[in-house]
């Protein structure tokens, strides 16, 4: 594993209509590492996600990404390369197809094979690219945010919750797929998950955030079930 | 030949129609619709705008100052247009700053081209009542286009975040809430348009017809007025839209937070 610093999160504070959601949060993620963030609901999990891609604005502390912060990117520059994929996942007009080319038309990064690849590296067949996104199940719209994602190259995926909603029997494959294209593209993942036991499986480390608190960061092997909640 | 009595008639004759005010007040009570104070508020409110606004008219007609009183009578319509406008986008911060200079933009270009071509002779007889018809609808089509615009993106707030997530910036992902809410606020108007003599004859016709304007220069006269409206109506909403992405995002493109509130 690369040691360089792709993310550096120093003294992050946030606080939404007068809650303190997230409290001095402070640790750092290396590159091509998968960190999974575990932890109650309400525990500040989805806002630290939304502070690190600027949809929403930290109160305090500073953000590192990619050696520079991320107020020196523009926020589509920033969000470009650290694409979040949210926890609802909602589909653009058109078919599976115009989903996934979308942004990348935007981008100017139109590229027929790239749209194909990152389809099928979800584990989602090419079949489905004249399929209508909005008639998809909800496990199938998960996958395709996750390829819309994909197909950008960021240098970093922030994944809320990226298998709510997909059936058990899939579960392990999705799983098994982003850990694959996280190697195989040299690509981060900050990870939240309510499942412990998957955030085990998949990860490098394992931050616990309660209350707002970073309470630890440890391997998967050292973490401690009573720790989560 | 226009309508053939003098004011004092007139007011014998509105005396005589009043009955109709009567007859909605007993109605109402017989039936207990609980319009009738209302509706007598209405019309005594609205009526009593009207006389002030005519006396105004008869003096502002017959005094040289017309060329400056008039300024004073667009401005107005101009800041109240814009202020009524407004309260249709809830929550939305000083909402003023966005509808004033839409409506302006809209009414003022659609009256341009009314006075080049003529169609508007320089007179405040043709220019209030067109000026009238002209900021009423920009309000109108402000207020439609504002209100569905911040309704389209307070019920997709996820969607668009899903785009900025992707890096999309946040004039490309409001477009296509944008390209709604236009059409939304000219539709009603573009609907009367393909209406108009089958259903009813419109305001500005039937004036010209009851005083007496041959029919055909009525009816030309009507597409003037409904050209002018749309005309302006599209660049006021076209406006709103330019203008409403400064209070929808933060200069971060992020949702504005006004949003958030119910």
């Amino acid at each position: 594993m690369n040691i360089i610093s792709i993310l550096q999160i120093d003294h992050l504070s946030k606080t939404l209509q007068k809650n303190p959601i997230l409290k001095n949060i402070t640790f750092d993620i290396k590159k091509a590492e998968i960190v999974t963030i575990v932890g109650p609901s309400g525990g500040g999990k989805t806002t630290l996600l939304r502070c690190l891609n600027r949809l929403i604005e930290a109160d305090q502390g500073s953000i590192i990404f990619d050696q520079k912060p991320i107020t020196d990117y523009t926020p589509p520059a920033l969000r470009k390369n650290m694409v979040l994929v949210p926890q609802e996942s909602v589909m653009f007009p058109g078919s599976v197809y115009d989903n996934i080319s979308f942004a990348l038309q935007i981008h100017d990064m139109h590229d027929e094979h790239q749209i194909k690849k990152s389809l099928t590296d979800t584990g989602l067949s090419e079949n489905f690219l004249t399929k209508k996104a909005s008639q998809l199940s909800g496990g199938e719209k998960k996958r395709v945010s996750l390829a819309r994602a994909l197909a950008l190259f960021p240098k970093m995926l922030l994944l809320d919750e990226p298998t709510t909603g997909i059936d058990p029997k899939n579960l392990h494959t999705v799983e098994q797929r982003i850990i694959s294209f996280s190697k195989q593209r040299n690509l981060t993942v900050l990870w939240v998950t309510h499942d412990v036991e998957q955030a085990k499986r998949v990860s490098n480390r394992i931050a616990n955030l309660k209350q707002g608190t970073v309470t630890s960061i440890t391997t998967p092997d050292q973490f401690q079930w009573e720790e989560a909640y | 030949m226009g309508i053939p009595y003098t004011p004092i008639e007139g007011l014998y004759i509105l005396l005589a129609v009043s009955s109709l005010l009567v007859l909605v007040i007993i109605l109402s009570f017989y039936k207990k619709l609980g319009i009738g104070k209302e509706f007598t508020f209405a019309i005594l409110k609205g009526g009593g705008q009207l006389v002030l606004i005519a006396l105004f008219l008869t003096f502002l007609f017959q005094t040289d100052l017309w060329i400056f009183l008039i300024w004073i009578l667009l401005l107005t319509m101009i800041l109240v247009g814009g202020h009524t406008s407004a309260k249709r986008a809830t929550h939305m911060p000083h909402a003023f700053q966005i509808t004033t200079p839409s409506i302006l933009a809209g009414a003022t270009t659609a009256l341009m081209v009314l006075a080049l071509s003529q169609a508007m002779p320089l007179q405040p007889q043709y220019i209030i009542p067109l000026a009238g018809m002209a900021f009423g609808n920009s309000m109108s089509i402000c207020s439609l286009s504002l209100d569905r615009l911040v309704r389209e993106i307070k019920l997709n707030r996820t969607g668009i975040e899903s785009m900025l997530s992707l890096g999309i910036s946040s004039k490309q992902a409001i477009e296509e809430y944008n390209r709604l809410s236009i059409r939304a606020a000219l539709i009603p108007t573009i609907d009367r348009l393909k209406t108009l003599g089958l259903i009813f004859i419109p305001g500005a016709m039937a004036g010209l017809l009851i005083a007496g304007t041959d029919p055909l220069v009525a009816a030309e006269y009507q597409i003037i007025v409904y050209l002018m409206i749309v005309g302006g109506g599209i660049i006021t909403a076209m406006t709103v839209a330019m203008l409403a992405r400064k209070k929808i995002f933060t200069e971060y493109e992020q949702l504005a937070e006004w949003l958030y509130k119910e």
